[in-house]
């Protein structure tokens, strides 16, 4: 099995799987169908092409940087007229970092490695007005994708790890899973078409899996006890 | 056909201001890098961009404009639907009437197709929409709609949808992608909201000796000032494609780099008489892929000379990123007023708007040829 990593970081991106009408909402976490349709586009595909064997990559995404949720109060009117067709509020998930990793066959994701040095289409993380900042591909890599993601170091950026004052941190991870999973979400992510006049997405089954903790290497001074981050402090208890 | 790609990065300062705000009338922000910035919706830089680009795109001047139309839309229809290979120019010729253009046979040439009697510019998307007309009119055998075919058949409209998309959406433009792509401009530094507490005098009242000294009314307005780094980029082979002439695609390209360099939202800009123009403006041709900088600014600006302080780390950040990545731009410009541009001209050909504009228009040209 081989795994593409990707980083996927900006001022504000946005991952939305079950928005309706006027609200445009946001995941927490990149959604599948937005990584599709980011490699899809370097590719070359055109909305209304088919995606083929796109649909048989697997993804894992583990969240570096939570970031903040930010909503935009956007209106739209017609050229030369003052007064709004369109009123809609849109979310954004503003300052977050996330790896993810695709899995599949080594020779579509080489393909689509090179795709992403010279992407045929400009990319963007979930809307048009959220381009990618820094490098995205972070190389192939052996293993599954949860497997990757579990050895790889916080990609996080210096800032963030720096006020993070542990030595040691927790970071979210969610895959995909079989859907026979007992524990497995349901998110509507799968994507079958993304033609503009009939978009479809399957129900895709995710599993949040056990936090992976990584190193923080920009952890200056002594390790304080702190009761405020709850969750991850009483891991301990799980000794007793 | 080699990859052509133009990213535009600008520095622009704005004094006390709200060029953008969200329904509560406070300037647009967003987190960066741990810090609140301000934040002009990539939206609304791109309206006003739009609103001067038609202005200073003169559709008439634009590049292949032909007569032949009833061959031009005869052959698309028969792309579409084979079966109308005999009736195409037939349907062809329908369509054209419902716009409004007249055709009539060529003169001296017999069994030639009918032309029209003054030089239209069609893109390749309105060829290929006006030929949908006429092939969904053969299948229900009704007469092609007038107002419908008026409204594919604008050349404005379609130049403007090529690059910019769809703005509100019309079901004739679902299958437009952008061939342009605008960022949220944020900030360089961090920023804090103020507030303008304001009256408003009543003069009568004012006048009246027995009233009351108090205002006719009272209220506060939002604002902040920032230095904001903005970033478009547009896709110069997709506006080829989407307009399907090469001269066009160049003067909308130069028309789009001036439009966006120069265009300014014009929220509250009475109240604060905000337009300024860039401190700084750098453009890049590419040709592998888009490269967004503002990675330079996420540990926020701050000290003194802070417009200075950002040309330099857009600088430096720019010959990093180049480095790391072993890219090479195919040219570079840049633009700005004085001496604080030198960093930047260390990288880039150093001129003015309209010597980068018309470097940038011929540069494009040549790849497009």
């Amino acid at each position: 099995m081989t795994t593409l990593l990707l980083r996927l970081s900006a001022p504000l991106q946005s991952w939305g799987t079950s928005s309706r009408f006027t609200r445009r909402a946001t995941d927490l976490v990149p959604s599948k169908s937005g990584i599709v349709g980011l490699l899809a586009a370097a590719q070359g595909r055109r909305r209304t092409d088919p995606l083929e064997e796109l649909l048989s990559l697997r993804l894992a995404v583990r969240t570096e940087q939570e970031g903040r949720l930010e909503r935009d109060f956007q209106t739209a009117a017609r050229q030369g007229e003052r007064t709004p067709v369109s009123v809609s509020t849109r979310h954004y998930l503003a300052d977050a970092v996330f790896l993810a990793a695709v899995e599949g066959d080594r020779n579509l994701l080489e393909g689509l490695q090179d795709a992403l040095r010279r992407p045929h289409f400009p990319l963007f993380l979930g809307r048009r007005s959220c381009p990618p900042v820094g490098q995205l591909d972070h190389g192939l890599h052996d293993g599954s994708a949860v497997e990757v993601l579990g050895a790889q170091p916080w990609h996080a950026a210096p800032w963030f790890r720096k006020a993070c004052k542990r030595p040691r941190a927790f970071l979210d991870l969610v895959a995909d899973c079989d859907p026979g999973e007992p524990r497995a979400e349901l998110v509507r992510d799968e994507p079958r078409s993304f033609d503009p006049h009939h978009r479809q997405w399957e129900w895709r089954s995710v599993l949040r899996h056990k936090p992976i903790e990584v190193d923080n290497p920009d952890f200056r001074g002594e390790a304080t006890s702190s009761w405020r981050d709850g969750r991850r402090d009483l891991d301990f208890l799980g000794a007793l | 056909m080699p990859r052509t790609i133009v990213d535009i990065h600008v520095l622009q300062t704005v004094p006390p201001s709200n060029l953008n705000r969200d329904d509560t009338g406070s300037p647009k922000t967003a987190r960066f890098g741990g810090v609140v910035r301000a934040r002009v919706s990539s939206q609304a830089w791109k309206r006003s961009t739009r609103t001067a680009f038609q202005s200073l795109l003169n559709t008439a001047e634009l590049g292949v404009r032909s007569k032949r139309l009833v061959e031009l839309l005869g052959d698309e229809i028969r792309r579409q639907d084979p079966s109308l290979t005999e009736t195409a120019p037939q349907f062809a010729k329908d369509v054209l009437t419902a716009v409004g253009i007249k055709t009539t046979p060529p003169r001296n040439k017999k069994d030639a197709p009918e032309e029209s009697g003054y030089l239209v510019f069609f893109s390749n998307r309105q060829v290929t929409s006006l030929a949908e007309l006429a092939v969904e009119a053969a299948r229900t055998g009704e007469a092609v709609n007038k107002t419908e075919a008026r409204k594919r058949a604008d050349t404005e409209h379609s130049v403007d949808v090529a690059l910019f998309g769809r703005m509100v959406a019309e079901v004739t433009d679902l299958n437009v992608d952008a061939a342009c792509q605008v960022a949220h401009a944020i900030s360089v530094h961090a920023v804090e909201n103020e507030y303008d507490y304001f009256t408003a005098v009543d003069d009568h009242k004012q006048e009246d000796v027995e009233e009351d000294a108090g205002a006719g009314m009272i209220g506060t307005v939002e604002f902040n000032s920032s230095t904001l780094y903005r970033y478009a980029t547009v896709d110069v082979d997709r506006l080829q494609d989407n307009l399907g002439d090469d001269k066009a695609a160049r003067r909308a390209v130069e028309a789009f780099a001036r439009a966006f360099v120069l265009s300014m939202p014009t929220g509250k800009q009475n109240t604060f008489a905000n337009r300024t123009l860039p401190d700084a403006v750098l453009v890049v041709l590419r040709d592998t892929r888009p490269i967004n900088l503002v990675g330079a600014f996420e540990e926020a600006v701050t000290g003194q000379s802070r417009i200075a302080e950002a040309i330099q780390r857009l600088a430096s950040h720019a010959t990093d990123v180049h480095t790391a990545y072993v890219e090479r731009p195919l040219a570079a410009w840049t633009f700005g007023p004085g001496e604080r541009l030198a960093p930047l001209s260390a990288l880039a050909e150093r001129g003015d708007v309209d010597a980068t504009i018309a470097a940038l228009g011929e540069a494009v040209a040549a790849r497009l040829a």
